[in-house]
């Protein structure tokens, strides 16, 4: 079963390490909250597999001035996605 | 009733928030509705792991009885992450009751054939 | 498609209280149904209905009271997390000798088993912290 996993803490706590360690291939990653700084320089992300969708809310971005920053693999997202997301992976693991 | 894997992720330490005792009660919650339950313990979670804790010398419950009261409901096996063990240089010998300790790949596993994850 | 929350952050202190409720707005302008919305811990205090706020701050136990109350959604705050922060409903705060009532109109007192349930019945239990 995939999952959806949302992460809403700054990388600063390596939250992400952790995340990574029960990603499977083909989960999805939205990143929300403090969270959406993994997205801008420099990228954390190198690590997760291309197998893996990055996604970041919106409303989030714009709100800490990221929107224009944010690095190509990711793809913002609304609150209306946020729950087509949701729907998409059959679970959503929340990471905090 | 209808019956649904919960897989609990419990990865805080155990006296500095209550988060703890929040993931507990909840799977033990869980068991008493007779539902398949899993209890991972990653990251600071592991702390909680640890024997000769004492928390009466900080006017709170020792979590270790609250972890106890696990296998009573049901839930046979507390799990544990390696690499959380790893990091901070704990191994089985260090902990307080007996645990299955899973690797990588085991974990992933287990969040994968979920049907929930509760991860507080 | 079904879903049910679990809250568990303050609306006074962190983001995710917010993003819970600009969430189930967002499942529900879309015809989703949300079985239960469950508050646990520190989320507890979105159902505290004497929460006040500055006139130029959203008052988030106001706005999800008229939400809930709105599409006839269900509500629970865990008894022992409510308890504990002083969360009380017209029979716990008799039963407890208290002279104030503290819970949120739309919102229920009541123990975990409410989870669980809203875990089983729901296709998806998203959590907020």
């Amino acid at each position: 079963m995939s999952a959806l996993h949302t992460i809403s803490v700054s990388p600063t706590n390596g939250l992400i390490n952790s995340c990574l360690r029960l990603v499977c291939p083909g989960d999805g990653i939205l990143f929300i909250q403090d969270g959406v700084y993994h997205c801008c320089p420099p990228c954390l992300l190198d690590s997760v597999s291309q197998d893996n969708a990055l996604f970041a809310l919106r409303e989030d971005l714009l709100a800490r001035g990221l929107l224009c920053k944010i690095s190509e693999r990711i793809t913002p997202v609304g609150f209306g996605r946020f729950v087509e997301l949701t729907i998409d992976y059959d679970k959503v693991i929340s990471w905090s | 009733m209808q019956q649904k894997s919960l897989t609990f992720i419990t990865r805080q330490a155990p006296y500095g928030s209550n988060k703890a005792k929040l993931v507990i009660d909840a799977a033990l919650a869980a068991a008493v509705f007779e539902q398949q339950v899993n209890f991972l313990f990653m990251d600071d979670g592991v702390f909680q792991l640890v024997q000769n804790q004492t928390a009466e010398s900080i006017s709170s419950k020792t979590i270790g009885r609250a972890l106890e009261t696990l296998e009573l409901y049901g839930i046979e096996q507390a799990l544990v992450d390696s690499v959380s063990l790893e990091e901070r240089a704990l191994s089985a010998e260090d902990l307080a009751i007996p645990v299955k300790i899973l690797n990588v790949e085991q974990v992933r596993q287990l969040a994968a054939r979920s049907d929930v994850v509760i991860n507080l | 498609m079904k879903f049910s929350l679990l809250v568990s952050t303050s609306p006074a202190s962190s983001q995710g209280a917010m993003t819970a409720y600009q969430f189930a707005r967002a499942a529900v302008s879309q015809g989703h149904e949300i079985y239960r919305v469950f508050f646990y811990g520190d989320g507890v205090l979105n159902a505290n209905a004497l929460s006040t706020v500055p006139q130029d701050e959203i008052n988030l136990p106001r706005a999800w009271d008229e939400f809930l109350t709105n599409h006839n959604i269900e509500s629970v705050a865990c008894v022992s997390s409510a308890l504990i922060r002083g969360i009380l409903d017209s029979d716990e705060s008799a039963r407890h000798k208290m002279t104030g009532v503290s819970l949120l109109e739309s919102t229920q007192i009541a123990g975990l088993g409410q989870l669980v349930d809203a875990s089983i019945q729901s296709e998806r239990l998203i959590s907020f912290a």
